[in-house]
């Protein structure tokens, strides 16, 4: 059985990826969760191509965990490029921040995002945060992109 | 003949005529009463005297002597003609008595009237045999005669009217003088009244002149209307005076009238010409006097003019149509350093050295403002002048306008120059100083641009990049607790738990002060608010810090107000959520949030009966990260009065507290000048007085 990654995590910290997975790991979610380091390799995921030609636009993530500081290409450059295309436009994207810019979030949401949270310090309530994102986008949302039901957790894992 | 001689004579008589005694005694008294009355001489019939009596020789001034063998040519006075004597001895020869009045001459040659009557006597054959002449003095007679013929020629001589009349007013006289004034001839109205010749509107004055007549007063020269026959009135000029008879009774009046409607005519036109001329004279001398009052005027303005000219500050320049200065005031040639030329136009530029205002190029003759004058024009231009005793060129701003006449003809040109070389100067100075400070504003905003974005690249930064760790720190020490939760001694666990903390809280920290960065950087959003609103919210939201705590609130009503609802919430909220937690220790805590007025302001204020503080620390409180208490009493950030105080100044308001130590405090606000009109303190009165 494949192992559908259902949420891409763009994210650069180290310490952000291992508290995310902790995290998700304990709502047994981490296994569907594919991490890309910065904008550039998030975009080659989402559009298929360089190290990731082989996927297919048939199998989008049914998430994007997406940070706004990253090397390369900026997360809301990520962002509008995904929302621009036809292909890709159809995909949640949550930004997951440390950032409280209003102008972030002015500018995320006009851009088409789903969900704009701030990483919570403290790790409960990050938790908490984490566990709602995953359960809601990958459990109860109901997405156009494809027709698979709802993967039930315990398979994935 | 004295009585002796009549004696005499009657005794010789007497005496030769016995016989006829009484004929000749008869004849002697004849002839005595004769010698008394007349003057007597008898001659032969030649004419040769024989005898003269006593009066002849008086009235002759000869004596018997002289006269008797004379004959009467010793008296001829020459009056009378030879035919008169001739007639004379026709008669007396014929035999006829003669009678006629002679002149004749005395001897000292006077001459003497006589009524002279000739009687021949004659003999007895009825011949003359000698003659006896009987006269009588009549001199007074012919004299008065005389006169009078005199007078009456005169009279009749006369252009004057002279008519005389009765008392009753009937004309009696009429001279030819007369005649030609009134133009009847005197036949036609002798008997007449004398009304006639009288206009109706004046026959009253008859009567007067009547009148005055009869009391034997004259009227003299009155000038009346009186009316010719042909009916044209004349103009009469009339002197009436009473005729009396001999013995003095007035019997008449005699009339003197002079034309005078000629005369009149003529002193009315000499009048006429007189005040005709008197005008002239008059109005000759007003003319005369206002030339010379006009002279004086004018001469007096031209001293002023010259003085007023000499003395402006401002150069003042004249000229006629020719180019000819008419005006070159001591300003001008202290401007120009030149006094005026007379040259043409065209040599202007070049002779007083005169360049357009970028002070190279010489100024077209066309183009030099007075020049533009005499053409009509009205100009101002700046005009760069090379003076002959400055180093710099002297910058002029000219004023010229054409001259007109009352026609609006256009009659030479005046030009004012004013020396505007300083404030040219100055101007440049100025313009540099503007271009140097807009240099520096550009400068400095860009500085402060590049501080603003330093600023929000920091608290971006700070946002992402502190925030960051203490979220490790946070996390991997729950992870680490979590995890290792049986090998970690319980100190170990328990300190770890005090990083989470700090990690957490150094986590507020930072929220706290990126929000206060962006208020200083957030536009204010004003609209009317009701502050009372934004009070209960506050303290709806704050209910659950009261539970299990006796508060009680003292809500005022508060006044509408024009601020920012969303800052201003904040203000309340910090403000009654230290108000709270400062009054923990009381039961019950007493929170007053109301208003007062101080100085026609609204003042708005949140008191409490908390722990307050001591004043001295006052400059403390309103600092970032300033507390006055400890974390371990009261928890905080320090950041909430900073805010408040941020947010009240970005009002333009005022914030300030009275406290006292454990005697709680009183943190009063002001919302800026926007919420000082007189509506608002009238509301905020009458709120006082509920």
């Amino acid at each position: 059985m494949n192992i559908i990654q259902e949420i891409l995590l763009v994210e650069d910290s180290q310490n952000d990826i291992d508290l995310a997975l902790y995290a998700l790991r304990e709502e047994r979610l981490a296994n569907s969760i594919f991490v890309v380091r910065d904008g550039k390799e998030a975009l080659d995921y989402l559009f298929c191509r360089g190290t990731f030609a082989e996927r297919s636009f048939n199998h989008p993530p049914k998430l994007v965990l997406l940070d706004l500081k990253l090397p390369k290409i900026d997360g809301l450059q990520v962002l509008r490029e995904l929302k621009n295309d036809p292909r890709t436009k159809t995909i949640p994207v949550v930004i997951m921040t440390s950032s409280t810019e209003e102008r972030d979030l002015v500018e995320g949401y006009s851009l088409g995002v789903n969900s704009y949270i701030q990483k919570p310090v403290d790790f409960e309530q990050f938790r908490t945060t984490v566990k709602t994102l995953g359960m809601y986008w990958l459990v109860v949302n109901r997405s156009p992109v494809t027709d698979q039901a709802p993967t039930r957790i315990g398979e994935s894992y | 003949m004295t009585v002796t001689e009549r004696e005499r004579a009657e005794g010789a008589l007497g005496k030769s005529l016995p016989a006829g005694e009484q004929a000749l005694k008869e004849f002697a008294d004849l002839k005595f009463a004769l010698d008394q009355h007349a003057i007597v001489a008898v001659t032969d019939i030649k004419g040769t005297i024989t005898y003269v009596n006593e009066k002849f020789c008086a009235i002759s001034q000869y004596s018997k002597d002289e006269l008797v063998g004379q004959d009467h040519r010793i008296l001829n006075s020459g009056h009378h003609s030879k035919e008169f004597f001739k007639q004379m001895y026709q008669t007396i020869a014929s035999g006829k008595v003669w009678h006629d009045e002679i002149k004749n001459r005395a001897k000292d040659g006077s001459f003497y009237w006589v009524d002279a009557t000739i009687v021949p006597l004659l003999d007895a054959g009825g011949k003359p045999r000698q003659y006896m002449a009987i006269r009588t003095d009549v001199t007074e007679r012919k004299r008065a005669e005389e006169a009078r013929e005199r007078l009456a020629a005169v009279v009749e001589s006369s252009d004057d009217a002279i008519i005389s009349k009765t008392l009753d007013g009937t004309i009696n006289a009429w001279n030819r003088g007369a005649e030609q004034v009134f133009g009847y001839a005197a036949a036609e109205v002798i008997g007449e009244p004398m009304v006639i010749l009288m206009p109706a509107e004046r026959v009253n004055e008859e009567s007067d002149i009547l009148t005055r007549i009869r009391r034997g007063e004259s009227v003299e020269h009155f000038e009346t209307v009186r009316v010719r026959k042909d009916g044209r009135r004349i103009d009469v000029s009339v002197t009436i005076s009473p005729i009396r008879d001999s013995s003095g009774v007035i019997v008449g009046a005699s009339k003197i009238a002079r034309d005078i409607t000629e005369r009149k005519l003529k002193e009315e036109q000499r009048k006429q010409s007189e005040l005709q001329l008197a005008g002239q004279s008059q109005e000759l001398a007003r003319r005369a006097d206002e030339l010379a009052h006009s002279r004086r005027a004018l001469e007096t303005q031209t001293v002023m003019l010259q003085s007023v000219l000499d003395s402006m500050g401002e150069g003042l320049i004249a000229a006629d149509l020719e180019g000819h200065f008419l005006i070159w005031n001591n300003a001008a040639k202290k401007l120009m350093g030149r006094d005026a030329a007379d040259l043409p136009t065209e040599r202007w530029t070049p002779h007083y050295k005169v360049y357009l205002p970028d002070g190279i190029t010489p100024c077209p003759p066309d183009r030099l403002p007075l020049v533009r004058a005499l053409h009509g024009e009205s100009v101002q231009m700046e005009m760069m002048v090379e003076h002959p005793e400055r180093a710099n060129r002297v910058c002029l701003e000219v004023t010229a306008r054409p001259l007109r006449d009352s026609q609006g003809n256009l009659g030479g040109g005046v030009a004012v120059l004013r020396d505007i070389t300083e404030r040219k100067a100055a101007e440049q100075k100025v313009q540099e100083l503007n271009q140097n400070l807009e240099a520096r504003v550009i400068e400095r905003t860009a500085e402060l641009k590049a501080a603003n974005k330093e600023l929000e690249a920091f608290t971006y930064s700070v946002s992402h990049d502190l925030r960051a760790p203490l979220r490790h720190i946070s996390g991997f020490t729950k992870i680490l607790v979590e995890k290792f939760h049986s090998s970690l001694p319980a100190e170990a666990q328990q300190h770890l738990q005090l990083i989470a903390q700090g990690a957490n809280r150094m986590g507020q920290l930072v929220d706290e002060l990126l929000k206060l960065a962006r208020l200083g950087r957030q536009a204010l959003s004003v609209e009317v608010t009701e502050l009372s609103f934004l009070v209960k919210d506050v303290v709806t939201l704050l209910a659950p810090e009261t539970v299990g705590r006796q508060v009680e609130w003292k809500i005022d009503e508060l006044p509408s107000a024009e601020c920012d609802p969303v800052l201003i919430r904040q203000v309340f909220q910090n403000l009654i959520s230290n108000a709270l937690k400062y009054s923990r220790p009381r039961s019950p805590a007493v929170i007053e949030i109301g208003r007062t007025e101080k100085e026609g302001e609204t003042v708005i204020f949140v008191k409490d009966n908390g722990v307050g503080f001591d004043m001295r620390y006052m400059g403390k409180l309103f600092g970032v990260f300033q507390r006055l208490h400890l974390a371990e009493e009261f928890e905080g950030t320090g950041i909430g009065l900073a805010t408040v105080e941020r947010i009240i100044k970005k009002h333009g308001g005022r914030v300030w507290v009275e406290a006292e130590l454990d005697r709680g405090a009183t943190f009063y606000f002001t919302l800026g000048s926007r919420n000082n009109s007189v509506p608002q303190i009238a509301a905020a009165v009458a709120g006082a007085a509920r």
